[in-house]
């Protein structure tokens, strides 16, 4: 009876763990309390925080119990993920959510959008400069695109080994947008610029919003086919919203269909982030790496909104180029709240979310050339 | 391998150039038709209007070609008219069709077939119903018309 006691001692966790486990199960507690405490993307961070729980509590091999044993329920769980199937019925759910009436209104603050995904591409030489493996270099690349299930889907189709800290880097900077983004539009744009008015966007008809989704797939998808699975899933989203006569089914995909993935899509991820796999000189280089691709992304839309001012005879806000990276809503937020800290009766929320959602429709097609380039 | 000759070794430079490159394309084309939907569905909206528009330079074309096919015909029977008028008072009513052609063409007229199926189809020539035919009475006021 002592030895089966001593045995069952020796299988705990308390046993088992080691100071790595400590530093995961802390990480795992702040990204709760981020959540719980200052409402940073607490629709994510809480599932992911309670998955770094779940990853690291310390068990011992071939009983089935651990995420990366391929017979545990976890296992099963996080297939989705490296399939690419949540992040691809996320992006549905984010069409069926998404009103594309003024980037319809004003199609040329898609630009921005486009130029914002520079990050990614720099980002990518970067991280092969640091001597990472192209593979590996694309996923940690695409954290550029600020775009959580855009950097799973495609960590999981060229470095699943590294879709944990990619995952956990990209929505950590995604929640600190309002963090990171303020210090940079500041430092790169004049104060005469950020008062910067915009004019009202004009009105979108039904029929023109009901054509998009059509019409921005088809061009999307036949320019980098392999971004289907994620444009193909938001267009279809966005067309079941505005077709109306598919009203419950666009509901489904906007609450439950999006809010059951997202809670498997954060628990499994955080489930990933094992101490042993986790905490690896790798990790460090991805996060320094991600926030390099978070501000490069941000300058770009800045710098680039600028030099279409050179152009343009009705100037827009340059403020506008930060809601390139497709953090969506987050970076519009912070276009807002910029514009807003200099002039309080500008409003820029509505302007933002143009450059915002082309911004996703651009890390999609980012995805796409960089899988499409590496995935043979 | 670190550095630019890691970047190199692996393509890095051509992919990003190329890669971004792609993106640019796909959404500058994505905006460029996005700015013209709504230009065609104002066109789809008002097509009754352009259709009508467009039937009515149809119209107006074939009007004046019409016009201008019935000028020269007019033109042409009026010449004939009186060139005839004198052989058919020469020859009598009623009078028979060939001898008419052969006179026509004694007397030097150009096309007397086709002349003569033009006076005809103008009204000018009538059939007695009795094999013959009969100068119109009422020349003049087809010739007005």
């Amino acid at each position: 009876m002592e030895n089966l006691l001593m045995e069952f001692i020796s299988n705990t966790g308390f046993a088992m763990a080691d100071y790595r486990h400590i530093i995961m199960i802390t990480i795992g507690i702040i990204f709760i309390y981020l959540g719980i405490a200052k409402h940073y993307e607490p629709l994510l961070l809480i599932p992911i925080g309670f998955g770094i729980l779940i990853g690291n509590v310390p068990v011992f091999k071939g009983l089935g119990l651990g995420l990366y044993e391929s017979n545990s329920v976890l296992h099963y769980l996080y297939f989705g993920v490296t399939s690419g199937i949540y992040p691809s019925l996320i992006f549905l759910g984010i069409g069926a959510h998404t009103d594309f009436s003024t980037l319809l209104a004003r199609p040329v603050l898609m630009l921005l959008g486009a130029a914002a995904q520079t990050g990614i591409f720099i980002t990518f030489l970067g991280a092969l400069a640091l001597g990472f493996a192209p593979k590996e270099a694309a996923s940690i690349g695409i954290i550029g695109g600020a775009d959580g299930p855009t950097a799973i889907f495609l960590s999981g189709k060229l470095a699943p080994h590294l879709i944990g800290p990619i995952a956990v880097a990209a929505y950590s900077y995604m929640a600190l947008v309002p963090v990171i983004q303020p210090p940079i539009m500041k430092l790169l744009t004049t104060r005469k610029e950020r008062l910067i008015t915009m004019e009202e966007p004009r009105i979108v008809s039904k029929k023109e919003k009901l054509i998009f989704p059509v019409i921005g797939f088809l061009l999307c998808c036949f320019i980098a086919p392999a971004a289907l699975p994620l444009l193909g899933m938001l267009f279809f989203g966005n067309l079941l919203r505005e077709c109306v006569v598919a009203e419950r089914l666009a509901q489904a995909a906007r609450t439950s269909i999006i809010d059951t993935v997202t809670i498997l899509l954060g628990l499994t991820v955080g489930a990933s982030t094992q101490a042993d796999v986790f905490l690896t000189p790798q990790s460090v280089g991805i996060f320094i790496l991600g926030a390099a691709s978070f501000v490069v992304a941000t300058a770009s839309g800045l710098l680039f909104a600028k030099f279409m001012n050179l152009f343009l005879r009705k100037k827009i806000n340059p403020l506008l180029g930060a809601a390139g990276v497709s953090a969506v809503p987050d970076s519009a937020r912070v276009v807002q709240m910029v514009g807003q800290a200099e002039d309080p009766t500008n409003f820029l929320l509505m302007h933002a979310m143009a450059p915002n959602i082309s911004g996703v429709i651009g890390s999609a097609i980012g995805a796409g050339i960089l899988w499409s380039f590496l995935g043979g | 391998m670190f550095g630019l000759d890691a970047i190199s070794t692996h393509n890095g430079w051509h992919m990003a150039a190329l890669g971004i490159s792609i993106v640019f394309t796909g959404l500058v084309l994505l905006s460029i038709a996005v700015a013209q939907i709504h230009k065609i569905l104002q066109i789809y909206d008002k097509r009754d209007t352009y259709i009508k528009r467009i039937k009515n330079i149809f119209r107006k074309k074939n009007n004046l070609e019409s016009n201008s096919s019935d000028l020269s015909l007019s033109e042409k029977v009026n010449g004939a008219v009186s060139q005839c008028r004198i052989l058919i008072d020469k020859m009598g009513e009623p009078f028979s069709l060939p001898r008419l052609i052969n006179l026509s063409e004694k007397y030097g007229m150009s096309h007397p077939y086709s002349t003569i199926n033009d006076l005809i189809n103008a009204g000018f020539i009538v059939p007695d119903g009795k094999g013959y035919f009969l100068w119109n009475q009422d020349d003049k006021k087809i010739i007005r018309l």
